[in-house]
């Protein structure tokens, strides 16, 4: 009798948690964005060294480029992740530009598959007012995503703060700054982004863009060096050399 | 003319000749037919045409002075005042003011009688109770002797008051102003004193002067000077809650605001504030300026206190008729674009900076082609062109994700064919080796602008992987080689 009981509820548990997943399957398409802890890469070999399956919202992820030379390629990594963070939930992204780095071409921006009428820019003069303004962003309702560009780094404190502020909202928080000004930090990841040869379609013309990127540090989690693309239609990332792989004569092709 | 009124048909208004057969306003229509007979032409009253005339006049009565003040509800509707201190002297004096207006006024056959006088009231009784004479002009000062024979109920009092008053005697205004004045409230109240006292110019009398159409705006007087920035803030907060009920009433919101604050030593500070979405809202606005005043720190210079603050709506915006929540969910438009507008709000308070976006411009021209516009909430997006596709197949042509703001010059340019792509060039003191070439992409000026040299435009990629966007300006002659611009990078 008893273990009849038993089996009952834990029959009736089973057919509430499927009737629960299958409401929360209900919405489809967009996530709940307060639900989401994490935005994962979209390749199992990436996110799974990083804590939580992905970038974790809420903490600050610091970008640099390589060297120097390579801040368009450390921009278009920025902008990929908040492309792929903005098709997975609804709402804005607010990017701080801050002294020394250039505004985003609009068309570039939508071909990096960004839709610009979704992405705030706010150009400030000092990083004083960068950092206040990401502050401000992530306490504010209705962003998701929140992007600073910076002149001299990201420093601890700084960055502690950014920390708190981003513990309570469940942001995408990104700071890129330029490569040589390092200091030890709260960041959550450090990347380090590098040009890549771009990924050639089967014309041999140029299809999607490719970047060297080096996961430098990473909190509770493993580092690693890959060579990353970026499709932007499906707003995907991906794993060039794999491709080239499976397709030598295609990488070849494209050489000359 | 005549009207319903109580009773009956009752005549409102005669003319010379029906007041010279005894008929008067007030009669009942019947009663004057009855004693006239058949012969007298009545037409129907029509108060709203009597309203429009009367707003019509006084707005061409402004040509004498600013200050015009249609009567109120207790002198009647068919007169103003005119309050011509300080203005008479443009038109020569007052008596030459008045004959102008007299002369004007039956030029146009508007039948009127005019009163001058210290006080508006001294000249409504005079102009009402005056007898014939018009126009009246009382001497500075006169209004004592000038009333002093007139009927108390010249002084716009009620009826059942002038009743009484005639009852114990006081007939007379003269008498009523020698009469005991704690009697005379004791029995009919502050009212009676009051008509009196202003008519004799014991007390002011402010005129509703008819101004411009509302503007929105109000302002408050301290008696002591204030200078912290959270009584600013509250005393913003509380201005914007009485303009907000006006603001609503014509289903507008505040867009942009003006905070003027007046100092002690006359000298004014004024702030703008800026919104992204138009409001009504005290809180808000409060917050802006809180934000502002924390920028401007001292730069705001309180000296010795403020005494008057004006807050002034100085752009307005369509307010969208929105369903107003019986509990407060917290979860209502907030979630949608109202965070986001006001964030872009603070910002710009408190950085000083405005939220921008880019938007698409309708031109070939790369550096045509975008624009950066203020971040407003709008409801109805702008495409951009769609980029994706094979190009072989016709999919337009990339465009590179940072594009220069000035082209900068490409040298050392060394290229296999005279049109082809260059193989090595060095730009901002490096030297790119091109490992792959795309292009040309052939860029005109429009042709109505000042002939400029095409543009063939490259994507090249560098053997480090450096994507840069490339163009050559018109082509090699025999004597000069064309030169060669980077003008963006792509990701």
């Amino acid at each position: 009798m008893r273990d009849d009981g038993e089996t009952e509820t834990g029959g009736l548990e089973r057919r509430r948690r499927i009737a629960l997943d299958a409401l929360r399957g209900h919405g489809a398409g967009q996530a709940d964005p307060l639900s989401v802890e994490a935005l994962p890469l979209g390749i199992a070999h990436i996110d799974s060294s990083l804590p939580g399956g992905g970038l974790s919202l809420g903490r600050p992820h610091e970008i640099a480029p390589e060297s120097e030379g390579d801040e368009a390629a450390a921009l278009g990594f920025t902008l990929a992740l908040m492309a792929r963070h903005l098709a997975r939930v609804e709402g804005e992204a607010l990017l701080v530009i801050g002294k020394g780095h250039p505004t985003p071409y609009g068309h570039g921006l939508a071909g990096l598959g960004l839709d610009p009428g979704r992405l705030l820019i706010l150009e400030v003069e000092t990083d004083a007012d960068a950092y206040r303004a990401v502050e401000e962003a992530l306490r504010s309702q209705g962003l998701r995503a929140v992007a600073g560009l910076v002149d001299a780094g990201l420093p601890l404190k700084q960055s502690r703060r950014l920390h708190l502020a981003g513990e309570a909202a469940r942001r995408l928080l990104l700071v890129l700054r330029p490569p040589q000004a390092d200091s030890p930090n709260m960041a959550a990841t450090r990347w380090r982004i590098g040009s890549g040869a771009a990924l050639r379609d089967r014309f041999g013309c140029i299809e999607r863009p490719c970047w060297q990127a080096r996961l430098d540090r990473c909190r509770n989690g493993r580092t690693g060096n890959w060579l990353l693309e970026w499709d932007h239609a499906a707003h995907r990332f991906g794993l060039a050399g794999a491709v080239a792989a499976d397709a030598p004569q295609a990488r070849s092709g494209c050489a000359g | 003319m005549a009207a319903i009124g109580p009773g009956g048909l009752r005549i409102t208004a005669v003319d010379a000749a029906a007041r010279a057969l005894g008929l008067h306003p007030g009669e009942p229509l019947a009663r004057a037919r009855a004693r006239i007979g058949p012969g007298i032409a009545v037409h129907p009253a029509d108060p709203e045409a009597d309203a429009t005339a009367l707003a019509r006049l006084c707005l061409w009565a402004r040509r004498y002075t600013p200050m015009v003040a249609p009567f109120g509800p207790g002198e009647g509707t068919d007169g103003f005042f005119l309050d011509v201190e300080g203005a008479s002297h443009l038109f020569g004096g007052e008596e030459a003011l008045m004959a102008d207006l007299a002369a004007r006024l039956s030029a146009n056959a508007i039948p009127a009688r005019l009163a001058l006088a210290d006080t508006p009231a001294c000249a409504f009784a005079l102009a009402r109770h005056g007898g014939s004479t018009s126009p009246v002009l009382v001497p500075r000062g006169g209004n004592a002797p000038a009333l002093r024979d007139l009927c108390v109920s010249a002084l716009r009092i009620e009826p059942a008051i002038a009743e009484s008053l005639r009852r114990l005697g006081l007939r007379r205004i003269g008498a009523l102003a020698e009469a005991a004045r704690p009697p005379l409230a004791r029995r009919f109240g502050e009212s009676l004193l009051l008509r009196l006292d202003q008519a004799l110019g014991r007390r002011p009398e402010p005129l509703v002067s008819l101004g411009e159409p509302a503007a929105f705006g109000a302002s408050r007087g301290f008696l002591d000077p204030i200078g912290h920035q959270a009584i600013i803030v509250a005393t913003a907060m509380r201005l914007m809650q009485e303009i907000a009920p006006r603001l609503a009433a014509s289903g507008l919101g505040a867009r942009s605001l003006r905070l003027s604050l007046h100092r002690v030593d006359g000298i004014e500070r004024s702030l703008d504030l800026g919104l992204s979405e138009p409001t009504l809202c005290p809180t808000q606005v409060g917050r802006l300026l809180d934000l502002r005043l924390d920028r401007l720190g001292a730069a705001l210079d309180a000296g010795f206190g403020f005494e008057t603050v004006r807050l002034d709506v100085t752009g307005i915006g369509r307010l969208e008729a929105r369903q107003g929540a019986l509990a407060e969910t917290g979860l209502d438009r907030e979630a949608e674009t109202g965070g986001t507008a006001r964030l872009a709000d603070a910002l710009r308070q408190r950085i000083g900076a405005r939220v921008i976006r880019v938007s698409p411009r309708a031109s070939h021209i790369p550096e045509r082609a975008d624009a950066l516009e203020p971040w407003r909430v709008r409801r109805i997006e702008r495409r951009w062109p769609e980029r994706v596709g094979p190009r072989p197949q016709g999919g337009m042509p990339s465009r590179p994700l940072v594009l220069l703001s000035r082209s900068e010059a490409a040298d050392e340019v060394f290229s296999l064919a005279p049109d082809g792509p260059p193989q090595r060039f060095r730009w901002r003191r490096r030297l790119h080796r091109i490992a792959h070439a795309e292009g040309p992409e052939r860029i005109a000026d429009a042709w109505w602008h000042a002939p400029a040299p095409t543009r063939d435009y490259y994507v090249v990629e560098d053997e480090t992987g450096r994507r840069l966007w490339l163009y050559r300006e018109g082509f090699h002659t025999a004597q000069t080689a064309a030169r060669w611009f980077v003008q963006g990078l792509f990701a």
